[in-house]
């Protein structure tokens, strides 16, 4: 348009929505100078105006804070503006000074719970996502998917332009359209119209949701998320008559059974348990815990435990049932109990109330009965759990995904809002969502990508990044934490709170609409609780209290369904790399390792060897599995450990509009997924005699009785061999610092957030899917796994091995023009620059932790934007080798930190990003030199020892021993 | 004008004087060309795209560059020590068989040259290992094999270069004089630097001839163990191993035997040098194949037998090259450097052409094997089975091989062109001894 | 005779008999004279004098240059002008420095001795008064030539011509010198 055009919102926001997102910034700093625009802030913000004293900085955030909306704001008449920063306090804190990096405190969800997290945001480009100490579900720590966010707000593939019929829009498009769609469900008291949304914890969004049902009493929601908890939410109703959420306290457990699920990765407070597992075990005034996982896909849990014992899903049931039994949980004696049941029962009678028995989302309702059933039985309520009120509420009357398919099916449905999420994608096949989606008339989906969900729907309205957007999300345990950008809109956007916000007529200012809810809550102080709120990132005492709740005493278990002897047991799962499938577009995330299989850029048929025997295939063997009717082309995973006769799939992958990066990668899981039992089913293998590839970073996992994981029982040494060991070298004096690092294989639950951490930390390149099956993975950190004994059920090991900086360093010594040399405080420093790419390093290198650009690895379609590298880390070329640095640059930020100070680095002053990521504080980095750190006292432990020490490279990363309660102790 | 003699050794100056050559000559001259443009080829796309394009990973961040580099370097170091030798020993083989040893020593070096150098991730700073202080006044690093080999490859290429000129020029004086062309004898002067035989100019030519030749001995010995080197100094188990330069020498002079005695075979074929390389030097070579082969038969023996006494990875390792995924080169490069050579044992074969070039070319193959078999072979077991993975060559890698191929043989085929394959003045100075004695 | 020379040449079929002509010179009191032969004659150079025991003394000293200049730049590098922790190795890896300081003192050797050489024989020399002697072409292939100087005391271009024509030989010719 041109510029004497005549200016209003819905033009400039038409003209932002067409630029992309980095040059949003540039183009407000253009604008703000410009007449036509101070006239329209006037208009718009009479109040500031009236203040007359407004300044350039405060203009712009009036405008990001609305612009991206401005078409929208038109249409809900005159939205007031508002006076809030877009970004956090801290941004605005004097002494802000540029190139120095801020820290925001928000939360980020998954599965509509919080975890509280801080951002590392330089000049306003969020670079890197820490845990928030203070927020109980992170303690400081992250899981892979908090810390992949970052790749995901730069995403290039996120949407950013309305969508109709999948053609761009402009937004006051958009605007024309919603504008009478609005107005005449508004008189039709939302008869016709339909919500599906997620479950959220978000109690803005919730108070959102109640005006909008004011104001359309007839509007039917339906809540849908791929990964469900029905089966316990019908066995708590059973049980106590109400609907509850539960929180676990590890610390106080003695005897911990877990029953498929996996408490250390799926669970909502799955970081917290984590955490509080190892604290358990670190405290040396109690004998250590016991923990046994009955499962029938190996989880991080099941290798951590004590012991596992492998079942089918259909087996579960019998064996809970013994264990209820025999501690007369109001069970009658089953006939035949599972041989290791009595030891069990004997173990969790012992503990008593510091028992806890956990049943995993996938388990039937049955189960999860009879694990409470158990727990209120030996009195665990009050100690190892608590109940309170559901973190996500139900939204009352709020109907299911089934019920929304039969109402589209019975042309009910006139108009569809689908407020975030993919459920084209995630719904179970047998419902036929999309095509049913395509039915409605009036259909509008709100999503970050122009995903399956956008394509079927007629209208598409790009949705915000969690780190663009005001929001709040209580975390497992209730707490709240206030969700605020840490970044401009990359894009222009809405997020689910605007959306609702503007159908239920409030502010489309996601700001405001956040502040409302607050400011009714805590009334008085609201400014000063606010403040402090943003600053801290969780809103302090608001944890959910705990409830009394009496398990029905009349309460039976339904008499035990005869267990079919048929067919395979077919079991679904998040997937531990892209979960649901939301992330399949998330580089960092699809290059990385699942925990227990090493794969990467797919999924696969998890089977066990013996069923692998049966049917004669390995490993990349495509079988055909057919679930009621519906068939899936999979290839399959040998996976030790795993349960005969039973096949795990992970949902997430075969997306056909994932992105760039995501689509058709592995295979669509959900296309077999039955929506009446959508975790467990039946289903028949046949062998389709093609293979497809499978792409792995470890090949080998036997230990090879090689003396690489040490074990020892509790209280024992480890083999103390690293003193004798003579030197023709001469000691190197380290006057000031020596840096090293201890891992305790002990805590490692072998999560991975130390991997995609340390990513995200040092600009790791991601390479593809070709190149990592020429094995040319970049990472710096890797978490080797390794199995023990029988393939049926082995014991599983996980070792984190970044660069041991060995003090007598090969790699060194080899390299012809000095580009690897020791730093004056021990570092193995690598020298870019310097580096000509004889690659003679990594053969010298013992630990293989050398990693070379066989290719201009940062030119490449899986390159994240500029935006998202840390500008404290070089990005290297081509043809330059690279590994672990002890992340350097935090090394050097400190130490400036402290000479500015005029004072000696504090020890835990530096943390790695691994180590900061670390749930368990498994790593430990300090200065060696100072006798009192605590790496220095853990390698005095009497389980420290050093990876292939009798080398005698003398690493400056040393591993402490697993422990492991011997298993004649029982 | 003066007469024009015609002596002894006439024929082999005609030969590069003569104004045609045969089509044979022409066509394998344009096939060799062929192989050069393909090499080429391979070096831009290396250049342009890196490393990558090759099959090498980690670990084996080595693949055909350093099994190529290994080989060419043991031709050039086998060749030139041969000939070393029959300086020392003032062996009558020497007249006929140095000029052209030291020939292929040449070029052999000049394509393993390439090697280093393409090798490297960022091959245009191959000049940093040059000692001068290039990126934040920085050094090279002397404790590094590379760097070692880096002065090695040099001063083999300037000695070896040398000598073999200064060893041309009463040659290159005698095709001056025997040119009737004006510019080629221009050309054959200006290279003859004006040799006019002064018995007094042959007195020191000799003696710094026969001294060079001798310093070449300890060179090429050095030269070959730092090769050697480069990979026993490693950690890797298969590798860490103090009999590597051993082994790497004595293969490495099979080699270089093999190959002079299959290109002695080709020019006797070829050109008709039947009176220069005669029946009693070819059964000679044949012998000393024979016997270097069997040395070499000896050493794989002793590398099994080593590994049957060494400790725990060391032993696993070696075994794991003779008999794991990769023995396939382990055993190959045994029958081909080891049992076929054993044909020599009949003088039928060794006198017969054929067989010289079989057996040549054979071990040539086999010792190729054997470093594959050294490099990816021997990184099949390492300390931690986490990073065991596989390597497999892509084309790229094998057209840079055969592009060395092709560049060898066009330099050979120029040589055979345009200078003396056999030494003349040694020729006339033996029968004239024979004469007088 | 106007000219001036370079001497006289004459030419001989055999070694044995420039070997022979070479003796009569010498005793007749010729001590500026030359000889030239296709291929090495050490006796008969040995006579002339020639003593080539300078060329080993250049490859010695060269190689012990090269040596001293190789280690001592690696020491000075690494221990003076840019000290370095290389893998916690001593500053001075004297071990590790041998390898090169080895090479380099052959190529040393090898380089100063045959360069060396040119020196010694003030070559290259394309233009020489001996090249203009008609059949001296053949000195490369199977002809030996004697020349007396025109720098010897006793030379004199007749009486000279004379005694070489006493010798038997194929031709004597004079060797003009170059203006």
């Amino acid at each position: 348009m041109s510029e004497d055009a005549p200016f209003d919102l819905d033009a400039l926001a038409a003209r932002l929505a067409a630029e992309d997102g980095p040059r949003l910034w540039r183009s407000l700093e253009e604008l703000a100078d410009r007449p036509e625009l101070r006239r329209l802030m006037e208009a718009e913000f009479p109040d500031v105006f009236e203040a007359s004293s407004v300044d350039r900085r405060t203009l712009l955030r009036l405008m990001s804070a609305s612009l991206a909306l401005g078409g929208l704001a038109a249409c809900n008449g005159g939205d007031a503006g508002s006076h809030a920063p877009l970004l956090s306090q801290s941004r605005n804190m004097p002494g802000y000074t540029p190139g120095v990096p801020v820290t925001i405190a928000t939360s980020l969800p998954l599965n509509g719970f919080g975890r509280g997290v801080l951002v590392k945001s330089q000049e306003g480009r969020p670079i890197k996502i820490e845990g928030n100490p203070l927020h109980p579900a992170s303690l400081g720590a992250t899981d892979v998917f908090a810390q992949a966010e970052i790749l995901s707000l730069y995403d290039p593939d996120r949407s950013d332009t309305p969508l109709q019929d999948g053609s761009p829009r402009r937004w006051e498009e958009l605007t024309r359209f919603i504008r009478p769609v609005r107005n005449e469900l508004v008189v039709g008291e939302g008869r016709g119209l339909h919500i599906l949304m997620a479950p959220t914890s978000s109690p803005t969004l919730h108070r959102l949701i109640s005006y909008t049902r004011e104001l359309f009493p007839h509007a039917q929601w339906h809540v849908f998320t791929p990964i469900d908890d029905d089966a316990r939410r019908a066995a708590v109703l059973d049980g106590f008559g109400r609907d509850l959420d539960f929180v676990y306290d590890l610390t106080q457990a003695d005897t911990i059974v877990t029953l498929g699920g996996d408490l250390f990765a799926e669970e909502p407070g799955h970081l917290r348990y984590a955490a509080d597992y190892q604290k358990r075990r670190r405290m040396r005034d109690r004998e250590l815990p016991r923990l046994f996982a009955i499962e029938t896909r190996p989880s991080l849990v099941g290798a951590r435990a004590d012991e596992r014992i492998v079942l089918r899903p259909r087996d579960v049931d019998a064996f809970v049932r013994g264990l209820a039994a025999s501690l007369e949980a109001g069970v009658a004696p089953a006939p035949d109990v599972h041989p290791s049941v009595p030891r069990l029962a004997e173990l969790l009678r012992r503990a008593g109330p510091r028992c806890l028995v956990v049943a995993g989302r996938e388990m039937p309702s049955e189960v999860h009965a009879l694990a409470l059933a158990i727990n209120t039985r030996l009195g665990a309520f009050g100690t190892t759990i608590r109940a309170i009120e559901p973190v996500r509420p139900i939204i009352d009357g709020a109907q299911t995904l089934h019920d929304l398919a039969k109402a589209i099916e019975a042309d009910q449905v006139s108009h569809l809002l689908v407020l975030g999420g993919n459920p084209a994608y995630t719904a179970p096949a047998d419902l036929d969502l999309p095509s049913l989606i395509r039915r409605v008339p009036h259909s509008l989906h709100l999503g970050q990508h122009r995903d399956e969900t956008a394509s079927v729907c007629r209208w598409h309205v790009p949705e915000t990044h969690p780190l663009e957007s005001w929001g709040d999300l209580r975390a497992f345990d209730g707490t709240v934490g206030l969700r605020q950008p840490a970044t401009m809109p990359l894009k222009p956007a809405l997020s689910a709170e605007e959306f609702l916000g503007l159908m239920a007529g409030q502010t489309v200012d996601g700001q405001g609409l956040v502040q409302a809810t607050w400011r009714e809550v805590w009334g008085e102080g609201f400014e000063a609780r606010w403040a402090r709120s943003l600053e801290d990132g969780v809103v302090d005492g608001s944890a959910l209290p705990s409830i009394d709740i009496a398990w029905r005493s009349d309460w039976r278990p339904e008499p035990a369904a005869p267990v079919s002897s048929g067919g395979i047991d077919v079991v679904f799962a998040p997937d531990p790399s892209v979960w649901d499938g939301s992330y399949a577009n998330n580089g960092w995330l699809q290059e990385l390792p699942k925990p227990l299989t090493k794969q990467v850029w797919g999924n696969a048929a998890l089977i066990a060897p013996e069923t692998a025997d049966i049917f004669g295939i390995s490993s990349g063997d495509a079988i055909d599995l057919t679930v009621e009717g519906r068939v899936i082309r999979a290839p399959v995973w040998v996976m030790p450990g795993h349960a005969p006769a039973a096949v795990t799939l992970t949902l997430g992958y075969g997306r056909q509009q994932a992105g760039r990066i995501g689509n058709q990668i592995g295979f669509d899981a959900y296309a077999v997924r039955p929506s009446r039992r959508p975790w467990i089913a039946t289903g028949e293998i046949k062998v389709a005699g093609q293979r497809i590839p499978l792409i792995s970073t470890q090949h080998h996992h036997a230990l090879q009785g090689r003396d690489i994981i040490r074990v020892v029982a509790p209280g024992q040494d480890t083999p103390q061999d690293s003193d004798d060991r003579p030197s023709l070298y001469p000691e190197w004096p380290y006057e000031e610092h020596a840096w090293g690092m201890a891992i305790d294989l002990d805590a490692c639950i072998g999560c991975n957030a130390c991997v995609i951490a340390c990513q995200a930390e040092n600009n790791i390149a991601v390479v593809g899917p070709e190149e990592v099956a020429k094995g040319r993975e970049m990472h710096w950190l890797r978490v080797d796994r390794y199995h023990s004994g029988e393939p049926a059920d082995p014991s599983t090991y996980f070792q984190p091995v970044p660069c041991m900086h060995c003090e007598k360093a090969p790699c060194e010594v080899v390299c012809p023009v000095n580009a690897t040399v020791h730093s004056s405080e021990g570092l193995n420093d690598m020298v870019y620059n310097r580096c000509i790419g004889t690659r003679t390093c990594s053969n010298n290198c013992p630990y293989k932790v050398r990693r070379f650009n066989f290719l201009d690895y940062q030119g490449t379609d899986y390159t994240p934007s500029a935006d998202a590298m840390n500008p404290q880390v070089t990005v290297r070329d081509r043809g330059v080798m690279e590994k672990c640095t002890y992340c350097v640059q935090r090394i050097g930020a400190a130490r400036a930190g402290a000479r500015v100070e005029d004072r000696r680095l504090r020890d835990g002053e530096v943390m790695t990003a691994c180590q900061q990521a670390c749930p368990t504080q498994a790593i430990v980095f300090g200065d060696v030199n100072d006798p009192d750190s605590a790496v220095s006292r853990l390698k005095k432990d009497r389980r420290s020892y050093a990876l292939l020490g009798d080398l005698n490279t003398q690493p400056r990363t040393t591993y402490l021993a697993r422990i492991e309660i011997p298993a004649e102790e029982g | 004008m003066s007469s024009v003699a015609q002596s002894s050794t006439s024929p082999v100056a005609d030969v590069a004087l003569s104004r045609r050559f045969g089509s044979m000559w022409w066509i394998a001259l344009l096939a060799s060309g062929a192989l050069v443009l393909l090499l080429g080829y391979t070096l831009i796309s290396v250049a342009l795209l890196g490393v990558g394009v090759w099959g090498v990973n980690i670990p084996f961040v080595w693949g055909f560059d350093l099994i190529n580099y290994a080989w060419w370097i043991g031709i050039a170091n086998g060749a030139s020590l041969f000939a070393a030798i029959l300086v020392l020993r003032r062996h009558d083989l020497r007249t006929s068989v140095n000029r052209f040893a030291e020939g292929v020593a040449f070029f052999a070096v000049i394509c393993a040259g390439i090697f280093p150098i393409v090798h490297l991730g960022r091959p245009w700073l191959f000049y940093w290992t040059f000692p001068y202080p290039a990126t934040f006044q920085v050094w090279p690093q002397f404790r590094s094999t590379l760097t070692w080999d880096f002065w090695a490859i040099s001063t083999h290429v300037v000695v070896t270069s040398l000598l073999w000129y200064v060893g041309l020029i009463p040659d290159l004086a005698t095709l001056r004089d025997r040119a009737r062309r004006r510019t080629v004898k221009r050309i054959y002067g200006i290279l003859a630097l004006g040799w006019r035989g002064s018995v007094i100019h042959w007195a020191y030519h000799q003696r710094a001839y026969r001294l060079v030749a001798i310093l070449v001995l300890p060179l090429i010995l050095v030269m070959q163990s730092t090769v050697a080197f480069e990979f026993a100094v490693t950690l890797v188990p298969d590798w860490h191993e103090t009999r590597q330069p051993l082994h790497f020498v004595a293969t490495g002079l099979a080699q270089g035997l093999s190959i002079v005695l299959l290109v002695a075979m080709l020019l006797r074929w070829g050109l008709r040098l039947g009176r220069y390389i005669d029946e009693e030097d070819i059964d000679l070579l044949g012998r000393l194949v024979l016997a270097s082969a069997l040395v070499s038969g000896y050493l794989y023996l002793d590398e099994f037998i080593s590994a049957l006494l060494a400790d725990g990875l060391t032993r696993e390792a070696t075994i794991s090259r003779m008999t794991g995924s990769e023995a396939g080169l382990y055993w190959t490069a045994i029958v081909y450097s080891v049992v076929i050579p054993q044909l020599f044992w009949m003088k039928a074969a060794r006198q017969s052409t054929v067989a010289g070039v079989f057996v040549g070319f054979s071990i040539g193959v086999g010792i190729w094997f054997d470093r594959f078999s050294i490099i990816v072979g021997g990184l099949q077991t390492d300390y931690l089975p986490s990073i065991e993975r596989t390597y497999s060559p892509t084309l790229v890698e094998t057209g840079l091989f055969l592009g060395t191929i092709g560049l060898f043989t066009a330099l050979l085929l120029l040589f055979v062109r345009f200078l003396p394959v056999v030494s003349m003045f040694e020729t006339r100075h033996d029968e004239h001894q024979e004469k007088s004695s | 005779m106007t000219q001036r020379l370079y001497g006289i040449m004459a030419e001989f079929r055999t070694p044995r008999a420039l070997t022979e002509a070479v003796r009569a010179a010498q005793r007749s009191g010729f001590t500026k004279i030359d000889a030239f032969s296709p291929f090495p004659l050490t006796d008969l150079a040995r006579e002339l004098g020639v003593r080539t025991t300078v060329i080993p003394w250049i490859a010695l000293v060269a190689a012990l240059i090269g040596a001293a200049l190789q280690y001592g730049s690696q020491y000075w590098m690494n221990v003076v002008d840019y000290p370095l922790n290389v893998g916690g190795r001593p500053l001075n890896s004297w071990p590790a420095f041998i390898p090169s300081t080895l090479i380099v003192a052959i190529l040393w050797a090898g380089a100063a001795t045959l360069l060396g050489l040119l020196l010694i024989l003030r070559l290259p020399r394309l233009h020489h008064p001996v090249f203009a002697v008609p059949d001296f072409a053949r000195v490369s292939e199977d002809r030996f030539f004697l020349c007396i100087l025109s720098s010897d005391p006793l030379f004199d271009p007749d009486s000279s011509r004379r005694f070489l024509e006493t010798l038997s030989p194929e031709a004597v010719r004079e060797v003009p010198a170059c203006g």
